[in-house]
């Protein structure tokens, strides 16, 4: 499974979030790849989620993988929660 | 046997090399398997790479638009300048010369070090975690201590000391405001911008009243594009080229312009594509930073929690936006007017001005904006966007004029200086104090 975060830079709030869901995924037991991304990246990259900020929405129209918005950064409760109802989505074909 | 000595002393200067074994050295800790280091280590090593030709490319883009800037403005005296950290480190550590690239690459792991031991037994319990900005403090402090002429040995100890107290100190002085703007005390700043920030709380507290929130007002949103670096990069580039490009025109003519500065190709045509080759110059040094610190965050997250447990992490401006939309806009607006007026200034005072940054703008001042909403509302937001950019614009050209971080164009960045206060203030306190010893 592939989890990407997005921020404009694509190292600073992307870094922030990947680090975050790293924590969450090895606290369940959850094996994934998270990698950040910036704008550019997405668009010739796959993923099976992609995690970003609620401002970039309007970014994130076209794209085909299942997509997590983050109103509040900073709260870890909100992150765990919707990262993994998100992966609960996925099909189980593609879990590593 | 003494070649294979040399050999691994010629391939311990190299920058690339320090930071790819800085990373080996975390990901072991980490206790990765084989593969995720060997590939961990390599990325970041070709980071530094990919960083150098987006350093070259960029600059090969700014000469010519700095040419234009000349031929249009001969006589009056301007001079003007890229404003990006960034580009000044990565430029600089490319380049290497005399091993300050390498005393960049130790003073970003030695800095670290310093850090996580002042948060262990200080009650500053805060560890830094924005990649880019403990890579380009470690870089400017560095390149500070290597302008006064020191060995490879003392500027990394003295260079690291100072990185280290900043990343500790810096935190807990905007705590204060970070728990008014986060409502809570669980995560802390950490970004160059600190300063400019406080400034913007300590002027909102003084002419504003905090519950006069800018938040409570109804705007548009929108603006969001200015998120998307290949964007707000090309709009403001190709303003800025086009610009220097017509009043060269209107000094010197078309035909000495493709003469003299666009080696025969249309003038419109080659200005066009400067300043999208600089974009393009951004967008690889950019890809350069995010392999560079990838494996190198990760890994010091993971010691510093070791180390100190319980530390509120030091996150990167952007957490705070979401807190407050309508400040982050405010500051973009002010910020913009700001910048605009303090070259204007610098211009009629003959001081180097820095070309208009989106990104000072967006970031930093829509940060100021946040830092002067929390403790003086409205009035404090437009102060706080305002100031940032106005008194960093100052800061900025008077870091470049007076050469506080050494020649930097001998050092391998030509026409590019620092941006952040965080660097710059203790920079000329350094440097002051230097020439106060006559260094």
């Amino acid at each position: 499974m592939r989890i990407a975060t997005l921020c404009g830079m694509g190292f600073g709030t992307s870094m922030m979030l990947k680090l975050f869901i790293d924590d969450i995924l090895k606290a369940e037991g959850i094996k994934a790849e998270v990698v950040p991304w910036d704008l550019g990246t997405f668009k010739g990259n796959q993923a099976d989620i992609i995690v970003a900020p609620k401002g970039f929405e309007s970014h994130l129209r076209s794209a085909k993988s299942i997509v997590v918005l983050i109103n509040n950064l900073v709260d870890k409760v909100e992150i765990k929660s919707k990262i993994l109802e998100a992966i609960k989505t996925l099909p189980k074909t593609g879990v590593m | 046997m003494l070649q294979v000595l040399y050999f691994v002393i010629a391939l311990l200067q190299i920058p690339a090399v320090i930071m790819g074994l800085i990373a080996m050295v975390g990901l072991i800790v980490q206790q990765k398997s084989f593969s995720d280091v060997l590939t961990g280590t390599l990325k970041t090593l070709l980071g530094m790479l990919i960083l150098g030709v987006g350093t070259t490319a960029l600059i090969a883009c700014i000469t010519p638009i700095q040419n234009m800037f000349q031929a249009g403005f001969t006589g009056t005296g301007l001079h003007t300048f890229v404003t990006f950290d960034e580009g000044v480190v990565g430029a600089v550590q490319s380049a290497n010369i005399k091993d300050v690239g390498a005393a960049i690459a130790f003073t970003l792991l030695f800095g670290y070090l310093i850090h996580i031991i002042l948060a262990r037994i200080t009650p500053f319990k805060y560890l830094y975690l924005t990649g880019h900005m403990i890579w380009v403090h470690a870089g400017a402090f560095a390149i500070l201590f290597y302008s006064f002429g020191l060995s490879l040995f003392w500027t990394v100890v003295l260079a690291s000391i100072v990185d280290g107290v900043y990343m500790t100190l810096m935190p807990a002085l905007a705590q204060p405001v970070m728990r008014l703007i986060t409502g809570s005390d669980e995560i802390a700043f950490g970004h160059g911008q600190t300063l400019l920030n406080m400034l913007g709380a300590w002027v909102g507290k003084l002419i504003g009243k905090k519950d006069d929130s800018a938040e409570n007002m109804n705007l548009p949103e929108g603006l969001n594009f200015f998120r998307d670096m290949a964007i707000s990069i090309s709009l403001i580039m190709l303003v800025v080229a086009l610009v220097a490009a017509i009043v060269a025109v209107i000094q010197i003519g078309i035909p000495a312009f493709e003469k003299n500065i666009s080696g025969g190709q249309n003038w419109l045509v080659f200005t066009i594509f400067q300043a999208l080759g600089f974009t393009a110059g951004v967008l690889v040094l950019l890809q350069g930073v995010r392999m560079l610190i990838a494996e190198i965050v990760p890994a010091f997250k993971g010691i510093g929690e070791k180390v100190i447990p319980g530390a509120r992490p030091a996150l990167d401006c952007p957490v705070i936006y979401p807190f407050a939309p309508n400040s982050l806009i405010i500051g973009l607006i002010s910020g913009s007017i700001a910048q605009v007026l303090a070259m204007i200034i610098l211009a009629l005072i003959g001081w180097p001005v820095p070309l208009p940054s989106m990104i000072a703008a967006f970031f930093a001042s829509g940060a100021g904006a946040i830092f002067g909403n929390a403790t003086g509302g409205r009035r404090g937001a437009w102060a706080g966007g305002f100031l940032w950019c106005f008194v960093g614009w100052f800061l900025i050209s008077f870091a470049y004029k007076f050469q506080v971080f050494g020649n930097l164009t001998a050092m391998g960045a030509p026409a590019l200086g620092f941006t952040v206060p965080d660097a710059i203030v203790p920079g000329i306190v350094i440097w002051g104090i230097a020439k106060l010893f006559g260094v």
